[in-house]
């Protein structure tokens, strides 16, 4: 029994950004219940109160009380929570501690004093529950994204803890790797574990979840069950930032592509040093001047792909009509908008971000491109302080800066609100109408549907599949992505 | 991409396994051993036995290719130093000189951390660090710092990718190195609330007594590792007694 009693937090020196304001909810054992609402709505701030990490880590002005079976757990430490309390994260690359796989699951455990014998026979136990018997012994960094979180989960699970909070589990997930946690999130339900999940797919919980609260401004907006969410109408759900609860009901708003295939790629195989080949494309052609989205799960080479076609790794010719370009000359003709945009701003301002990517360095050409997307009031900010939605924008000013035909997007909508996703579909829009050809390398079929018209489909290296979006093809995406 | 890591994970560990603390000795003798003693007297004779320990250890624990490479430089460093002389007085032997004392001084040490590193897992070093009675206010930062040695080294490649794929080449290098470390940082940072939140969440920091899993304690070979650091230790304090004995 989980009970948030007229709760307000406001974050230390940031006011607006998350902050939860005369909240009130009940939540009985046993119940799964989702948080969803736009970014910054104050769902993760809730998360971080029912495990604690609000007011022992994040500090800021707290009043009303969290209950968990009755003890008000603002005035425990974390420790304490700890023991009946679980979290996974959303990254899951930094939410390990250990290097291998084995510490990593027994790590709670030992934290919490467990004799030894206890602590193999409940590994053991999780291990077998989890069906993670061939990730035992292996480094964490060589693990996939979809690997990494399923340790977290059990890694979580060894303590056997009553509550399990999820802060948006699934933004680096792929269609399988969702799938498995929707079964583990059903095992948890079944044992009696109360699940609490802040999360924008909505889709692969709508026939698990019991309850979906919607935040906006941190209060209450809605608290429905999924039966009333489905009949809720999807304008009003999308006004409030929510993606669509039921991918089933997704059509292609575009015409698809009906271009030539002139853009041939050749050769495209590359190993990672001492490893097996990963990439394995010999001949494939696809339009120009496109939005073509790039799915496969994950390991399937779908970013390797994306790094040799813009020439950061050396495989592969790419002819384009009458022109062949090897990977050096790609490495002036492609930009990639990466994963973690963070990697790849340097200055500090948004200007000279521009500037230093242009041939000859043109302010006034500088701000044509920042008032076409959209950037004009942010020239003079330092790109670090923009949000991640803006510092994607600001990532592709510099690729139109500088002058590159083609863009790839690594992922750039995983943990985005229904709003800032509809952004970056707007943004890619405009991108093919300045005549650009744009590869989008995601998961996220809504994505797809928004702005997308053609289709690549990569498994373990090689082309599996490729058509243009239309109402006939559309039910390859639709069966991808609903597993079927 | 695959990163390398320095703190071991089971799949990468072959061989005989040492106790931390064993490791550790070894890794402090050696470096004062070596770092503080000329080539003069019996140390001509003990130090390349001593800086050969490092070397049988790493084949022990099947690095093969980094004792080879390890054995040859040694031996080519320890050969110069000897006969520096025959590059004559000029600038030329002073630079062998220098470049082979380098050499022999220093490989041993950083081959035996790089040992240490390489083979302890982040379990093991809170493990013995907790029998040596070191605080958790040292040993867990300390811990933290090891763990994020490939997340930066992840972190630093993605961020030379992208100044590859943009093109951007400053000439200068103080504003080369403002590029790489802003976003270095601003990642780090990010990386490391995560983590701290995930551990805290998990427990750590509880004032139980914490289990560890690993078996640290000292077998034959780590005893067999101590009696030779020890034995140094005592050659080396009375070398001048030992030598007259000898009447060397």
């Amino acid at each position: 029994m989980i009970e948030i009693e007229n709760v307000s937090f406001y974050y230390q020196g940031n006011e607006q950004m998350g902050a939860v304001n005369h909240l009130s909810l009940s939540i009985p054992k046993g119940q799964v219940v989702v948080l969803c609402g736009e970014s910054g709505c104050g769902k993760t701030t809730v998360t971080r109160l029912m495990n604690g990490l609000i007011p022992n880590f994040y500090k800021g002005d707290l009043t009303g009380a969290v209950r968990v079976n009755g003890r008000d757990i603002t005035k425990m430490p974390l420790y304490e929570i700890a023991e009946n309390t679980g979290s996974v994260f959303q990254n899951p690359r930094s939410q390990f501690f250990n290097v291998d796989t084995d510490s990593e699951l027994s790590f709670a455990c030992e934290n919490l004093g467990y004799p030894k014998d206890e602590i193999v026979a409940r590994v053991r136990e999780t291990v077998k529950d989890f069906k993670i018997e061939r990730l035992l012994g292996k480094s964490l960094f060589h693990l996939s994204g979809g690997e990494k979180q399923m340790i977290a989960c059990a890694s979580v699970c060894v303590t056997a803890p009553d509550v399990m909070i999820l802060d948006e589990p699934s933004s680096n997930l792929d269609v399988r790797h969702i799938s498995i946690l929707a079964k583990i999130i059903q095992k948890w339900k079944a044992q009696g574990k109360t699940v609490i999940i802040s999360e924008h797919r909505l889709y692969y919980l709508t026939h698990i979840a019991d309850r979906f609260v919607c935040l906006a401004k941190g209060k209450k907006v809605f608290d429905l069950s999924a039966d009333e969410l489905r009949k809720q109408d999807t304008e009003k759900l999308s006004a409030l930032g929510l993606r669509t609860p039921d991918i089933r009901c997704l059509e292609p708003e575009h015409a698809g592509a009906t271009g030539k295939q002139s853009l041939c790629f050749e050769k495209f195989r590359f190993s990672y040093k001492r490893q097996k080949e990963c990439l394995q494309l010999e001949n494939f052609c696809v339009p120009k001047n496109e939005i073509i989205a790039i799915i496969g799960n994950n390991g399937a080479a779908k970013s390797t792909f994306g790094r040799c076609l813009c020439g950061i790794e050396k495989a592969g010719l790419v002819r384009d009509g009458d022109m062949t370009l090897s990977y050096k000359e790609r490495l002036k003709q492609c930009y990639m908008v990466m994963q973690d945009v963070n990697h790849q701003l340097f200055t500090e301002s948004v200007m000279d971000e521009l500037l230093i990517s242009m041939k000859n360095p043109d302010e006034q050409q500088a701000l044509e491109i920042l008032a076409q997307l959209g950037l004009s009031e942010y020239a003079k900010r330092h790109p670090m302080s923009l949000s991640g939605g803006e510092k994607q924008r600001v990532a592709i000013a510099t690729a139109l800066a500088s002058d590159r035909e083609y863009i790839v997007m690594d992922e750039p909508t995983s943990g985005l609100d229904y709003k800032h996703m509809k952004e970056v579909a707007l943004c890619l829009k405009q991108l093919k109408e300045l005549g650009k050809s744009v590869f989008v390398i995601t998961h996220d079929v809504e994505l797809i549907y928004h702005c997308c018209t053609y289709v690549v489909h990569i498994e373990a290296g090689k082309v599996t599949n490729q058509y243009a979006i239309d109402k006939s093809t559309h039910t390859f995406l639709r069966d991808y992505f609903l597993l079927q | 991409m695959p990163a390398s890591e320095l703190l071991a994970s089971p799949s990468n560990r072959k061989g005989i396994r040492f106790d931390p603390r064993t490791k550790l000795f070894l890794l402090i003798t050696l470096c004062t051993l070596i770092l503080s003693t000329d080539n003069s007297g019996l140390m001509l004779y003990l130090k390349p036995l001593l800086a050969l320990i490092p070397f049988v250890l790493l084949l022990l624990s099947a690095k093969y290719w980094a004792g080879f490479l390890y054995f040859v430089l040694y031996v080519l460093g320890f050969v110069l130093e000897l006969s520096w002389g025959a590059f004559g007085n000029g600038v030329s032997g002073f630079i062998v000189l220098m470049v082979s004392a380098i050499i022999t001084r220093f490989t041993p040490c950083v081959i035996a951390a790089f040992f240490l590193m390489t083979t302890t897992s982040v379990s093991e070093f809170i493990g013995s660090m907790k029998k040596m009675h070191i605080t958790d206010k040292i040993t867990i930062p300390l811990s933290v710092v090891f763990r994020f040695f490939p997340t930066v080294k992840e972190d630093a490649g993605a961020i030379n990718d992208a100044m590859k794929m943009r093109g951007i080449t400053p000439k200068n290098p103080m504003l080369m190195l403002e590029y790489r470390v802003v976003p270095l940082i601003i990642s780090t940072v990010k990386a490391g609330e995560d983590l701290s939140c995930s551990a805290l969440t998990r427990g750590l920091g509880a004032p139980q007594k914490r289990t560890n899993m690993c078996d640290i304690g000292f077998h034959l070979w780590d005893w067999l590792i101590f009696g030779i650091c020890f034995c140094y230790i005592l050659i080396f304090c009375f070398q001048n007694q030992i030598c007259s004995l000898l009447n060397l």
